[in-house]
């Protein structure tokens, strides 16, 4: 069954195509990964799944449900989660309050309830709160709950960033090179958070360089260049596919 | 040898150990945090001393100064509403007057014309900004910045230009006179003494609010609106949507503060309500801090005792009123309160870490 | 009389008018080319160069057009000591912080002005005498040809800079792309000194240019400020030829509106242009290169 599913998505900038007639699936329960050189079109692609960038043409759909004119959080809230792939963790906040805010889709109450703290708001934050610590404790974050955000590690704060999505308890989680600048340690722990994910019936799909990871963890990749999809399939036959690698060794040109 | 002179020294360490410290704790209980990570307690015990010393300053004041502090008290609601606007969701507004001005005329019109109670045209001059604001803020917070920075102006001077055109409705630029006290179920606030309680007492109310919205996820979606609004939309938040309410919100708090404003000064003339107080709001919070309730309160007494005394200097007031602005916005960005902390705690720490050079000089 | 008959004289007004919102408009660009800085400010260049002119002939009796020269290189130096005094110790500050800091410095300037040179309107005379010309049945002051040519002269002056001079272009990569110029050995502050040294002197030409038509006095400065970056974001926010058709279009609306609106409402039709512009096309008329259509 495909979560997701993209059928012929164009994309083009001012008459640069990012993206070309772009068909590809994610069946639930999966993790997907998505690679290709720089400029293939994978964070336009993620943009656009997640409605910050409106498609030229064709569609996404989510759950069965056209997503493709939906607004961000209109997306977020049927239970698409991502991460960044430049940073946006809050740095302003502190790190329980970064995977609070995660939460705010799932707690009741606008502006005047929260105003007057009527009782069933006071709930939801204890509950909440007890819940959020969980996530960092899942997370390897729990010693530093009450820290400024943006104190954490690098590493930490990537970490932080994807508890923050995990805190909505998406259905499909997308991850933007969530092992960027992690050393090989992180990489493998960062590999086995994302496995047990899976096993919570969670779907992702990754966009990566980092080869040896998406190889060990994904159960499909798709590989991009140019805006198009050129190999899809389990991660060894991607791998030794001829297309990719003039791909990763041409570049742009090939 | 060594040894002796380790105890004496030791024992000049722990008397001076005591004074400072206590001397820190002191100030610590007295001035504002500055951006605390984990909104905070929800009252402290410093609290407990600033309701004090709210509750016990007019008895101790001169007449003049409790009118300071009524108009201090005034301009502190309406910092309050803009700082959550400014300080915690980072959206920048220099048209506020224009909600207090909103507010101050509803009053004005509703209780001199329709014999509307002060209590009435209180919750209605609320309503008045809000709406405006709602109407307003729609198109208007679509944008950023600059941009955002220029049409909250634009509407500020829209609103001066109508009241002072619509002359049958605002009195035009000689205004509207003759409004009677604030009076709730015939206790009528005519003293500044009286005002001075009805005032700080609306403000601790609308603090409570404010503190309560601040710790909730409301006041978690602000500050992701203002720290990246992808990734708040990301989670779920509808970013348009908590900017137009939050701006609801602190034009209904100006809105408030523009209806007392009325009462107190019996009077409702568009000179009150200029893009110099816009500007002056903002600077409240700036000095305030960003990301601060209190901060704000303070740095509207400030303020507003500031702008009194340059007045005083009639012709020289309004460029050195500029030069300070400059000045504090070069060396406070990030609000009073958290320079002087940090300079407060370096110079008391001072001693010590001139202890331990010493000690290993040694 | 039904209301459109005065048209064609109140564009001639507008005409006029809009040149000098033009002018204005001009200068705020020139800043931002260099800077991404909205200089608050910039009205009071205008004034300033009105106020002192009226000053250095009143004052010190010189002649009219060796007033106006020191007049403008005054202001010129204004333009450059705001810049080192106020933005350049701000130059790693927020948005915010900038704008209550040139907001700050034109209420520094405007009151300033009113205690030096008094408060109040000063005139100068117009430039080739009183008399207006008349063409076709419309009335035209000499000084509004004169306002438009300077105009005109002052936008092409500019066009070379910035196209045809290796300053200008390092202005111009100063602005969109900070990094970059700093690796290629632009001095970025040295650009943004120049950029307000060059926007006030324009600003003050302008203040010059329209004295003689209208009389400025100290607390002019912020209104013309306001319109003037109203015509920059309505012609296209960032370019010099926004500036000049915004600042047209704009003279031209306002000045045609007193036939159908109450004339007090005059300064309000502005800030609807401006409301209107930016939820309508944020981008302006021209487009603008600065504006993201993806976040508008």
């Amino acid at each position: 069954m495909s979560l997701l599913s993209i059928d012929t998505l164009s994309k083009s900038y001012d008459g640069v195509r990012a993206l070309h007639r772009l068909s590809l699936s994610v069946r639930e329960g999966t993790i997907k990964g998505l690679i290709g050189p720089n400029g293939a079109g994978k964070t336009t692609l993620f943009h656009l799944i997640t409605g910050v960038e409106r498609p030229t043409a064709g569609t996404i759909s989510f759950q069965g449900l056209d997503i493709t004119s939906l607004e961000p959080h209109e997306i977020a809230l049927l239970g698409v989660g991502r991460t960044f792939q430049t940073l946006q963790v809050m740095g302003t906040m502190t790190v329980v309050e970064n995977i609070l805010t995660g939460m705010h889709s799932r707690l009741k109450g606008g502006f005047l309830s929260c105003g007057l703290w009527l009782p069933w708001i006071h709930k939801g934050e204890r509950t909440a709160l007890q819940e959020a610590k969980e996530t960092l404790e899942f997370l390897g974050l729990l010693g530093r709950w009450k820290w400024n955000a943006s104190h954490l590690s690098f590493a930490q704060q990537k970490m932080l960033e994807l508890g923050r999505a995990l805190a909505m308890r998406p259905k499909l989680l997308l991850l933007d090179e969530p092992a960027a600048g992690l050393t090989p340690a992180e990489v493998t722990r960062l590999a086995e958070k994302i496995c047990r994910l899976r096993e919570q019936g969670i779907t992702i799909l990754i966009v990566e360089h980092h080869m040896g990871m998406i190889m060990d963890i994904a159960d499909e990749v798709a590989a991009l260049h140019n805006g198009e999809l050129i190999a899809e399939g389990p991660p060894d036959a991607v791998r030794n596919d001829p297309r990719v690698i003039e791909a990763y060794l041409r570049g742009r040109d090939a | 040898m060594v040894k002796e002179y380790n105890k004496e020294y030791k024992i000049e360490y722990r008397k001076r150990d005591i004074l400072y410290t206590a001397g820190l704790w002191l100030v610590s209980l007295i001035l504002p945090d500055p951006h605390l990570p984990y909104r905070r307690e929800f009252i402290k015990k410093r609290d407990f001393f600033y309701l004090g010393a709210l509750v016990l300053l007019p008895l101790i004041l001169s007449d003049p100064l409790v009118y300071l502090m009524v108009l201090a008290g005034i301009y502190a609601i309406v910092s309050l509403g803009l700082s959550l606007f400014l300080g915690y969701a980072g959206q920048i507004s220099l048209g506020h007057a224009a909600f207090f001005g909103i507010g101050a005329y509803t009053t004005a019109i509703l209780t001199t014309r329709y014999a509307v109670s002060p209590l009435g045209a209180f919750g209605a001059s609320a309503l008045a900004a809000a709406v405006c604001a709602y109407l307003i803020g729609k198109p208007i917070l679509k944008l950023k910045g600059y941009f955002l920075a220029l049409a909250t102006l634009g509407f500020g001077e829209i609103f001066l230009v109508m009241v002072r055109e619509s002359r049958s409705l605002t009195g035009g630029v000689s205004g509207i006179f003759g409004i009677p006290w604030f009076s709730v179920a015939g206790l009528v606030f005519d003293t500044y003494l009286k005002q001075y309680y009805l005032i700080w007492g609306v403000l601790i109310a609308l603090v409570l609010f404010a503190k309560n919205l601040v710790r909730s996820k409301m006041g978690r979606a602000l500050l992701a609106v203002a720290a990246s609004e992808d990734a708040a939309a990301s989670v779920g938040i509808n970013v348009a949507q908590v900017k137009v309410r939050v701006f609801v919100v602190s034009a209904a708090f100006a809105g408030l503060a523009g209806s007392l404003f009325s009462c107190v000064m019996s009077t409702a003339n568009p000179q009150g309500f200029s893009l110099g107080l816009s500007v002056l709001i903002v600077m409240m919070v700036i000095m305030g801090g960003m990301g601060n309730l209190y901060g704000p309160i303070f740095a509207a007494i400030f303020l507003t005792w500031l702008t009194d005394v340059l007045g005083g200097y009639q012709e020289y007031s309004l460029p050195i009123y500029g030069v300070i602005l400059i000045l504090l916005l070069i060396f406070f960005p990030d609000g009073v309160g958290t320079r002087l902390n940090a300079r407060l705690i370096y110079l008391i720490s001072y001693w010590g870490r001139k202890r331990r050079r010493e000690k290993v000089d040694i | 009389m039904p209301p459109w008959v005065h048209i064609p004289q109140l564009l001639a007004a507008g005409i006029t008018m809009g040149a000098i919102y033009a002018l204005v408009a001009l200068g705020f660009v020139i800043i931002v080319r260099a800077s991404q800085i909205l200089n608050f400010a910039q009205g009071e260049f205008v004034m300033r160069g009105g106020v002192v002119t009226f000053f250095f002939i009143k004052g010190a009796g010189l002649p009219y057009p060796l007033a106006a020269l020191l007049a403008v290189i005054s202001v010129v130096c204004i333009g450059f000591l705001l810049h080192l005094l106020v933005i350049y110790p701000l130059r790693k500050a927020s948005v915010l912080i900038l704008i209550m800091a040139t907001v700050g410095a034109s209420i520094v300037l405007s009151n300033t002005s009113a205690l030096l040179f008094g408060t109040l309107p000063k005139a100068l005379p117009p430039f080739s005498g009183d008399l207006p010309l008349e063409i076709g049945g419309i009335r035209i002051a000499p000084q509004g040809l004169w306002v438009l040519g300077a105009t005109f002269f002052l936008f092409f002056v500019l066009y070379l800079l910035s196209n045809r001079t290796l300053v200008g272009k390092a202005m111009e990569a100063s602005s969109t792309d900070p990094l970059g110029a700093d690796l290629t050995g632009i001095a970025r502050n040295f650009m943004v000194f120049l950029a307000f040294g060059v926007s006030a002197g324009v600003g003050a030409i302008a203040g010059v240019l329209v004295t003689p038509l209208f009389y400025t006095s100290y607390n002019a400065g912020t209104l013309l400020g306001l319109k003037g970056f109203i015509a920059a974001v309505v012609g296209g926010w960032g370019k010099n030829s926004g500036a000049i058709l915004g600042g047209f279009v704009l003279g031209i609306v306002e000045s045609t509106s007193i036939a159908f609106i109450p004339a007090g409402y005059k300064d309000a039709v502005a800030f609807v242009v401006l409301l209107l512009i930016l939820y309508f096309r944020p981008k302006g008329i021209l487009g603008s290169p600065y504006i993201d259509s993806r976040r508008w």
